[in-house]
């Protein structure tokens, strides 16, 4: 086949393909084919085979908003938000630590010397 | 929380250029690319690897991939969808190398629905057919199953599908011609084989 009956060609085969996907008859562009009608024919029927077999399928539901979630608020996320976040929270947040730490802390030294305290304290005994 | 709707509403009037700068930093207008593209790259790698697990396992990590790459994403004038597509073309490739084999898909998932109306020994007789056809398809070479699933199942035009795979729209064109007279030979091969063996097992 020549470049010349090759770009014909192929030409036929996409307009046919063209007409299938538009719910056309392809009759009027097989006409077009001059000698080759039958060869045609035979593309037209594996062309309307694929249109029936290759139909679009939908991810489900529960798959679809699961994975978006998961890419939504991944860890990555979190800590992107966190940076977005305007300064006075980042102040706050940082305040609210330090004072967490510091009853922590003062818990400890002022909780452990009470009962320190306490334990040294004689302990009365029944007569 | 209306802060977060009104961003959202605003996100799907906007273009995939300007969601893909977004989203570098943004994880709400990825949310919005994720929603446009999901369901062509789920179609993609289901037909690819046929079946419904591993097409939500390779899905999602097509998506996981593009989350953490979007940050160095270059437009180079050629569609989102077409990196996307890439992502998953490179996905699948590997999947396969791993599998070792070809899984044939399980038609039953996907026949056309439409058939299923008609009569019972005709929707078996058009599902064989399908399942033939489908096996055929698996058996042709990654590009020109590619070209295939964008051209039926996206619907999409030559010049689209050619800037997906890097070729011309004139090449897609030729690509898709020989596609289809391979393809025709490759049933036809299967069908005197099929007789063969039925005449075969008579005789024997």
């Amino acid at each position: 086949m020549d470049s010349h009956a090759d770009a014909k060609a192929q030409d036929l085969v996409d307009n046919i393909t063209g007409a299938l996907q538009q719910g056309n008859s392809p009759d009027p562009i097989v006409d077009l084919s001059d000698g080759a009608h039958d060869e045609y024919v035979d593309l037209v029927s594996l062309i309307q085979g694929l249109r029936d077999t290759l139909v679009p399928v939908e991810p489900s539901a529960e798959f679809a908003a699961h994975l978006k979630t998961q890419l939504l608020i991944s860890e990555a996320g979190l800590v992107a938000r966190l940076r977005k976040m305007p300064a006075r929270l980042h102040v706050a947040a940082i305040l609210a630590l330090f004072a967490g730490f510091s009853l922590l802390l003062s818990r400890r030294l002022f909780g452990a010397s009470t009962a320190q305290d306490i334990s040294e304290e004689p302990v009365a005994t029944a007569l | 929380m209306q802060k977060l709707f009104a961003r959202r509403k605003k996100y799907k009037t906007l273009d995939d250029r300007a969601l893909v700068e977004l989203a570098a930093a943004d994880k709400e207008a990825f949310g919005e690319l994720y929603e446009r593209y999901l369901t062509k790259m789920y179609n993609y790698v289901y037909y690819r690897t046929g079946n419904t697990h591993d097409a939500e396992d390779l899905t999602a990590k097509v998506f996981q991939r593009a989350m953490s790459h979007i940050g160095t994403y270059v437009d180079r004038g050629l569609p989102f969808q077409a990196w996307l597509y890439r992502i998953a073309h490179n996905l699948v490739a590997n999947w396969h190398r791993d599998q070792g084999r070809r899984k044939i898909i399980a038609l039953d998932d996907f026949v056309a629905h439409s058939l299923q109306s008609e009569a019972p020994d005709r929707w078996t007789e058009e599902q064989e057919e399908q399942k033939h056809l489908m096996e055929a398809v698996r058996r042709l070479p990654e590009d020109r199953q590619q070209l295939l699933l964008l051209k039926f199942i996206e619907q999409l035009s030559n010049a689209e599908i050619g800037e997906i795979m890097g070729r011309t729209e004139g090449a897609v064109k030729s690509l898709y011609h020989r596609t289809l007279l391979a393809l025709r030979e490759d049933l036809q091969r299967q069908d005197d084989i099929g007789a063969a063996r039925r005449l075969s097992g008579k005789e024997g």
